[in-house]
């Protein structure tokens, strides 16, 4: 079974706040080689100083594996990380910057 | 499930189906295909070896001892794990890791061999670190006593996120082919390490009370396996300050865990 896209968000109120509609993206290849290529899009190796994170992205805490989506990300969605098998919501920091907690 | 259409994505998978997928044979078997089909011994076989010094050369041979110790701890308690697993998908998974930690084993014996040595359980005895030959003994005490929990925070979590931090850094400064081999096993040891957090936290969520054994263990283990790993980075030819930040992502990871304490 599998979910469509709003409800991968969780319900939480008061992370709901944001309802301006959400810029999507086409996901290319990025060279990612260790899941099965149905999935490879949806991930890319951090490259270290000088990489940022688009809107659509975050990095795994566990693998530290930048996972991607078609959507722009947003507090309280929920995303996976295929390469170390970590299920992840999306918080927002202090800082505004955008982090995956893991959920267990 | 339809993954033709251009809103679909694996974050839209229900939680089950994300656990079975990513913990299924064929799951383990197209990820190693896309990263080793082409290297049956861990590298491009066309790629030519680097001209090592005699001191280069003596300091890598260490290395790789020790990663043969760490690496056949994992193979040896991977396959008692198979048999406690309490269900399908981490049986399933528990068995793909035996067979990573196999070729690991495998493909560090024969790169010991390609650098000229000629008994290799010979050198690995004589050069590998006692911490880690103690780890490895503590190691397999878990499994043969059935404790599923403590086998999986020292091999899944603290092992291997310890590896997974050495080998990167050994990565970047090694010579190619020993790079190469090593790349490979970094993304072997993504899986290994994920399952043993995300195991662990899914059953210290419903059994709280384990916390305060698994630090117990934690005390008892970590000074083995930061020693030896310690060792590793002096045999790399770094001096204390240079050390990259060793133990950064494992006392993340027990922090997740809230094992920290």
């Amino acid at each position: 079974m599998t979910e469509d896209l709003d409800t991968i968000t969780a319900p939480s109120a008061d992370l709901a706040t944001d309802t301006t509609p959400r810029r999507t993206y086409e996901l290319e290849e990025t060279g990612f080689l260790e899941v099965p290529k149905k999935w490879r899009k949806f991930y890319r190796h951090w490259q270290g100083a000088g990489d940022t994170l688009a809107p659509n992205e975050v990095i795994c805490p566990v693998c530290k594996v930048v996972i991607r989506s078609r959507r722009e990300l947003r507090p309280g969605d929920r995303v996976y990380c295929m390469p170390c098998m970590s299920r992840l919501v999306v918080v927002r920091r202090p800082d505004g910057t955008l982090e995956a907690d893991v959920l267990y | 499930m339809d993954d033709s259409t251009d809103t679909w994505e694996p974050h839209l998978l229900d939680e089950d189906e994300f656990i079975r997928e990513v913990q299924s044979f064929a799951f383990w078997f197209e990820a190693i295909e896309g990263y080793l089909g082409d290297r049956p011994y861990g590298y491009d076989e066309d790629v030519a070896e680097a001209e090592l010094d005699d001191g280069e050369k003596d300091r890598l041979v260490t290395i790789l001892c020790n990663y043969c110790v760490g690496e056949t701890a994992a193979l040896e308690a991977s396959s008692g794990l198979v048999r406690l697993a309490s269900n399908n998908p981490s049986q399933i998974f528990m068995a793909t890791q035996v067979a990573d930690e196999a070729r690991h084993v495998e493909v560090f014996r024969r790169r010991l061999t390609a650098l000229g040595v000629d008994d290799v359980d010979a050198e690995i005895a004589r050069r590998s670190n006692p911490e880690l030959r103690d780890f490895r003994k503590r190691l397999l005490s878990f499994v043969d006593a059935g404790q599923w929990e403590l086998a999986v925070f020292a091999q899944n979590v603290l092992l291997e996120t310890m590896e997974d931090t050495v080998f990167r850094f050994h990565q970047s400064v090694a010579d190619p082919i020993t790079a190469q081999i090593l790349t490979g096993v970094v993304a072997d040891e993504r899986r290994h390490l994920g399952f043993g957090e995300n195991d662990l936290g899914r059953r210290l969520v419903r059994d709280p009370q384990r916390r305060r054994e698994l630090a117990e263990v934690r005390a008892e283990l970590d000074p083995l396996i930061l020693g030896s790993f310690e060792a590793s980075y002096r045999d790399l030819g770094l001096k204390p300050d240079q050390y990259p930040q060793l133990g950064r992502s494992y006392l993340e990871a027990v922090e997740r865990l809230g094992i920290d304490g």
